[in-house]
């Protein structure tokens, strides 16, 4: 069981559909792993119910129901197949599985690397959406991160291995979460690699000299 | 089994009994019941998220019409009619209108060795759930009700909220946090 959860805020945002795609990937994830978050989930989802029963009813138009039955005759009678869930034993939880495209197998041999510093790794691949980007980032044994600052959110969700901050240390499905302003580095546990979705909000910005490269070509 | 929707007898979760007859059965009067119950709900619900007539429709038309194709995945053990239907809706309208994916968790997706199944405790009663959580809303300072609202309604995440309203995210935070200890009370955390 992770130890280390979302905000409780996220799970709520995540439940009333207000959370947008890219963080709403991270929570999902999350969620693969963690049993006491999926209930809250499920509880807020009732809430959710609940609230669909109180909303004040809009009268449909009169032919609306006879379109619908109308479009049932038509409806398939087996159901469109499901989306890709992820091969027994593979890394990836199943909502990432399916945002990588789903032709992983479940690891991640197919996912290109673009290097950062000597250890530290982004994937190629990465979603965004808005202002919020998402991407996979790969620490080598014992590897850190440059330290750095940004000026919004960001979240860490661990899919291998094992990390260590100023905060605490963060084992698989665990999610370390940094408000704006924070600095922080991560330094990956010495006995191997650790791969993490990476959730940011807005371009960070890297401080001390190497930053001032690394802002020249590299989000981050 | 009686198929008429009595909503006089606080016993029978009879909305949960249609959207069985309709995934066992296939059964048309069965959906019928669920499109007059739920159509004019689903479309007030995307009217509050300021979706216009002709969008509403649409998503009603949907909605219902994922219900009538996935209705075998409804199980009454883990969530009432309204909140499996509340699911559906929020995700539709997330893909339609927002034209966004949403990230979802399906049954077979569990990383944990063991654990298809929710804990035991969650498998009784979901209906019965929603009317303790319903007194349990109803119940709610007014403030701490009011964000709820505006997260379910306004599609607002709580950051968004404490920048239109005028208040301190901290105190979006607290009144949230607040609102959610109160809810979790409806489902026996006494236990």
């Amino acid at each position: 069981m992770p130890a280390h959860h979302p905000a409780p805020e996220l799970l709520f945002d995540y439940a009333a559909g207000s959370l947008r795609e890219v963080q709403a990937l991270l929570v999902a994830s999350h969620l693969a792993y963690c049993a006491e978050c999926r209930r809250r989930v499920a509880e807020l989802e009732a809430c959710g119910g609940v609230l669909l029963e109180e909303v004040a009813a809009e009268p449909v138009s009169d032919g609306l129901l006879d379109a619908v039955l109308a479009k049932l005759a038509d409806a398939p009678a087996a159901l469109p197949p499901q989306p890709a869930t992820p091969p027994p034993n593979g890394i990836l939880p199943g909502p990432l599985h399916r945002a990588l495209g789903g032709s992983m197998g479940g690891a991640l041999d197919g996912v290109d690397w673009v290097r950062i510093v000597p250890g530290i790794h982004l994937s190629g691949w990465s979603l965004g959406v808005g202002t919020a980007s998402a991407c996979l980032l790969r620490m080598a044994a014992g590897a850190s991160v440059p330290a750095h600052r940004h000026t919004d959110h960001e979240m860490l969700l661990v899919l291998t291995g094992a990390f260590s901050d100023e905060f605490g240390r963060y084992r698989v499905g665990d999610v370390a979460s940094y408000d704006p302003d924070t600095p922080h580095h991560a330094v990956a546990d010495r006995d191997g690699e650790c791969v993490c979705l990476l959730v940011q909000d807005k371009p960070l910005v890297f401080t001390g000299a190497l930053g001032w490269l690394l802002n020249r070509g590299f989000r981050f | 089994m009686s198929l008429q929707a009595d909503s006089n007898d606080p016993t029978v979760p009879s909305l949960e009994r249609l959207l069985l007859a309709v995934a066992q059965g296939r059964d048309q009067q069965a959906f019928r019941a669920l499109f007059q119950h739920f159509a004019p709900r689903v479309k007030g619900y995307a009217r509050k998220l300021g979706a216009d007539d002709g969008a509403a429709e649409e998503l009603v038309q949907d909605v219902m019409l994922t219900v009538w194709q996935r209705a075998d995945t409804f199980d009454p053990d883990l969530a009432s009619a309204a909140t499996w239907i509340y699911t559906i809706a929020r995700n539709r309208r997330i893909d339609r209108i927002r034209q966004e994916r949403r990230p979802e968790l399906h049954p077979d997706d569990s990383m944990l060795d063991g654990d298809g199944a929710p804990p035991p405790d969650h498998q009784v009663q979901a209906a019965q759930e929603a009317s303790r959580l319903r007194a349990v809303i109803g119940d709610l300072p007014p403030e701490q009700a009011e964000v709820l609202r505006l997260a379910y309604y306004e599609d607002k995440v709580h950051s968004e909220i404490s920048v239109e309203q005028g208040i301190p995210l901290g105190t979006v935070k607290t009144r949230l946090r607040l609102a959610l200890v109160r809810l979790r009370r409806a489902f026996g955390e006494e236990a």
